[in-house]
């Protein structure tokens, strides 16, 4: 590990905490990254097959050793499969997330919960329409139980048609796109091979048969259920998670926050809320402001209860209730080394286990909330939706009774923070833009933008923290690229202030121009990492509104610091809706020549989606403005 | 005299030489064995060196230095095999074969093999009993990638420094294109890592 904290993570509020935690012999990330070197090379090559007990088997990159597993599999089968595996687990994370909305949109509208309320009629009605449920003359709460149902019906489905979500929102021509290659590949290999999803939690359970013990061994055909599976995902699950939450929650609207571990109060009860689902956070966030909770912590020498958010469950409270964020996935550990975090609340997803044994370094109580996510050495108190308030209440007081127990010789809250300006929802960005696409085509069309770059979190311990976030989003406004994502990019980009109005003066002359016009940052921050849904819509929206596909548009996506499962899911249905990817870490594909052409070369021919690995911001932005500049060509611009 | 080969351009950093290692010289002889055992005894590691991986062993040097170190005699050459074999029952574990070890490959542990309550040096013994019923030494058997080798040196030597000049010479041979990629992407990731460029 590098001794220098600031070659770690290019933040100097986590840089502070870094020193901190070299000097008092804190294990993080970084240092078991350390300690986990050398780091197995079959696996980053993705040339290991466990999924059977004849196995494991290896195929050296080297062609020394044997070519084939126990089993005949070589080394293209065992990458294909490992990578429909992946995108898998990542599309079950981001579903599974939108499950659980769709079925609590249900037991709303059925009047079963009345912990929660439709907060968002008008957003209902848009989705409707989308699906084609009939809204005219109708109760809220009855059109709710025909969309809930819908939703719940796109996981379970057993037929063959496309789930309707799909159907409901994916762009005309890429629909057709890819009915057209679907026909192509069968007339190509004689077998049906399908891409559109039949049912969200069906692709996954191809996924994990077809890559059972002694079945699918075609690279191509693997590959074609993976981006199957992640649609799935992007066009379904995670687009239903979106809709749902902003339904019951409220949309995002434009608004200004503080980010960074500056965000927490010393003065106050502080409590961090970790994960990704918004459903029990939003009500933690409810009980921390009521005058009750307020009351309590003054009881015990507080000013009252702070929460802050971590990661994607800070970005959902973010952009729906302005709560500030305290950081994104490197910082969780970070933040309870302040020593001023009375509870961490955690839900699912990107959770480290550490967080258990570092807590009880301090007094910070660790609770975990979720029945898909238990770590021992936590307090659980499980979650229910339908006594949301009861538990909210109970974290809430679980936190206040932690505060005299708080050593103030061992607080040290970094002072950075920075405003940004969130809340970049597609209904915000036309509403920014007078209520039409018309005005952003225009400028993209005459040049003043020259194109647009979806950036998709998560920090890896492996590249020093938010510097490739920071360097690209950079050089890409400079070179008067829009860019807008989500994730824990967003947080890395509000703590660095790309997200204030001040960053328009580093954006080229014709990005600042028109951000200066609309008064928006050059960098939007369009929510957590189940909103890339709504890059998606976005996307199909321009298209829809120029007729044409998806890739004809300039419009890249990145994921330069990609850690989880999920994101090879988003980066998967990005490229199968026509969007070229950027990847950094590379993914472990480089042990199939066969896939590695498949993804970053035959993808380019049959989707106009396809991957790309770089390692330098720079070069990936150079790569990026000659993509855009041959997709303008393209659309003669 | 055979001998162990490195090539450490072809180590993937997967371990089972370690592994196999550990399994060849655990009195129970099975991996399920030796799992939680603190007396494992693991002769060879695979050490990071930024994004470089080599398995550090004993040479088994002729003449070697810990052997004439050793002033409890606990250190022989083993006839047949040549290799350089350590006696934990008289070992003092006075740490002289480690201090002029070249290689750094001698540790101290109380295996299973020393006298009860005991720290005991230990080093790779070349498998000479694995040799005498002939089989490879475990870690060479276990490579995959040919990392690691058992050769008489002199033809193994000849032989590699014809595939090296196939290279420098003629172009040819060299790593496979995405393996090489692998490499080089990596050495860029540990590159930024310490420069603090990412």
């Amino acid at each position: 590990m590098c001794p220098r904290a600031d070659h770690r993570s290019v933040d100097p509020a986590a840089a502070a905490m870094l020193k901190i935690s070299d000097r008092d012999g804190f294990e993080t990330a970084w240092s078991r990254l350390e300690a986990q070197q050398p780091q197995c090379g079959y696996g980053q090559l993705g040339t290991c097959c466990r999924n059977c007990s004849m196995g494991p088997c290896r195929i050296d990159p080297l062609e020394e050793g044997p070519r084939r597993g126990v089993c005949g599999a070589n080394a293209d089968t065992m990458v294909a499969r490992n990578l429909a595996r992946m995108a898998a687990a990542g599309s079950s994370a981001h579903s599974d997330h939108g499950r659980k909305v769709a079925l609590l949109l249900k037991e709303v509208a059925s009047g079963r919960n009345t912990d929660y309320t439709i907060i968002n009629p008008d957003k209902l009605m848009v989705v409707a329409g989308r699906l084609g449920i009939a809204t005219a003359g109708r109760e809220t709460l009855a059109v709710a139980n025909d969309v809930a149902d819908v939703a719940i019906g796109c996981f379970g489905a057993q037929g063959e048609e496309t789930i309707p979500f799909v159907l409901g929102y994916m762009p005309k021509k890429r629909l057709e796109l890819l009915k057209n290659l679907e026909v192509t590949l069968s007339e190509l290999t004689g077998a049906r091979i399908g891409l559109l999803p039949r049912g969200i939690d069906r692709e996954v359970v191809d996924i994990m048969h077809r890559t059972h013990f002694g079945c699918d061994a075609d690279p191509l055909t693997l590959i074609a259920q993976t981006l199957r599976c992640s649609f799935g995902d992007g066009w379904g699950g995670s687009l239903i998670a979106t809709e749902c939450q902003d339904i019951l929650f409220g949309s995002p609207t434009v608004r200004t926050i503080k980010a960074n571990l500056g965000v927490l109060d010393a003065e106050m009860v502080n409590v961090l809320v970790h994960g990704h689902e918004p459903v029990l956070s939003e009500k933690v966030v409810e009980w921390a402001r009521s005058p009750e909770m307020t009351a309590a912590a003054k009881a015990v020498g507080a000013k009252g209860v702070n929460v802050a958010g971590l990661c994607c469950t800070g970005n959902e409270i973010l952009m729906r209730q302005g709560v500030n964020v305290a950081g994104n996935l490197l910082h969780s550990e970070l933040a309870i080394m302040t020593g001023a975090v009375e509870a961490m609340v955690v839900d699912v997803q990107c959770i480290f286990p550490s967080l258990a044994d570092l807590s009880s370094c301090f007094h910070t109580r660790f609770i975990t909330t979720s029945e898909q996510t238990n770590i021992p050495g936590s307090l659980h108190i499980q979650f229910e939706e339908h006594e949301a308030n009861a538990i909210a209440r109970r974290i809430i007081q679980t936190a206040i009774d932690a505060y005299p127990n708080r050593n103030a010789a061992k607080v040290y809250i970094p002072q950075e923070t920075e405003e940004a300006m969130v809340g970049f929802t597609v209904e915000q960005v036309v509403g920014a833009l007078g209520g039409k696409l018309d005005p952003l085509v225009e400028v993209i069309a005459n040049g003043t933008i020259k194109g647009v770059v979806g950036i998709v979190g998560c920090n890896n311990a492996k590249v020093q923290q938010d510097f490739f976030h920071l360097s690209l989003t950079r050089e890409l406004i400079k070179r008067d690229i829009l860019v807008l994502g989500t994730g824990c990019w967003a947080i890395a980009a509000a703590k660095a202030g790309l997200m204030n109005l001040g960053a328009q003066q580093l954006a080229g002359p014709g990005l600042k121009a028109v951000c200066t016009q609309l008064c928006i940052p050059p960098v939007l921050h369009m929510g957590s990492c189940v909103d890339c849904s709504r890059m998606l819509v976005l996307t199909g929206a321009l298209a829809d509104h120029l007729g044409v596909d998806t890739s004809a548009l300039p419009v890249v996506g990145s994921a330069p610091e990609w850690t989880t499962e999920k994101a090879v899911a988003i980066g998967s249905y990005f490229i199968g809706s026509g969007l070229p990817v950027h990847l950094w870490p590379v993914p472990p594909v480089l042990g199939s020549p066969v896939v590695t052409k498949i993804l970053t070369e035959s993808a380019k021919d049959l989707l106009g989606g396809y991957f790309f690995v770089e390692e330098d911001p720079e070069a990936t932005a150079d790569r990026m403005e000659a993509i855009i500049m041959e997709k303008r060509a393209g659309l003669g611009l | 005299m055979k001998k162990i080969f490195v090539d450490y351009r072809k180590c993937v950093a997967c371990k089972s030489c370690e592994t196999a290692c550990a399994v060849a010289h655990h009195p129970n002889g099975s991996l399920f064995g030796l799992v939680g055992d603190i007396r494992t005894q693991v002769n060879v590691r695979v050490l990071g060196v930024e994004h470089e991986a080599f398995p550090v062993s004993c040479r088994h040097c002729d003449p070697a230095a810990c052997l004439t170190a050793c002033p409890a005699g606990a250190i022989a050459r083993d006839a047949a095999s040549g290799a350089v074999v350590q006696n934990p029952e008289k070992c003092q574990a006075c740490a002289m074969c480690a201090m002029v070890c070249p290689f750094d490959a001698i540790s101290f542990k109380h295996t299973h093999r020393a006298l009860p309550g005991r720290e005991v040096a230990y080093k790779c013994d070349l498998c000479h009993q694995r040799l005498a019923q002939g089989h490879a030494p475990a870690c060479v058997q276990a490579c995959h990638s040919g990392a690691l080798v058992f050769k008489v040196s002199e033809p193994q030597r000849e032989k590699r420094a014809v595939a090296s000049l196939k290279v420098y010479l003629l172009g040819e041979g060299g790593e496979p294109p995405l393996f090489a990629l692998h490499r080089e992407l990596r050495r860029k990731t540990f590159a930024r890592r310490r420069m603090g460029k990412s």
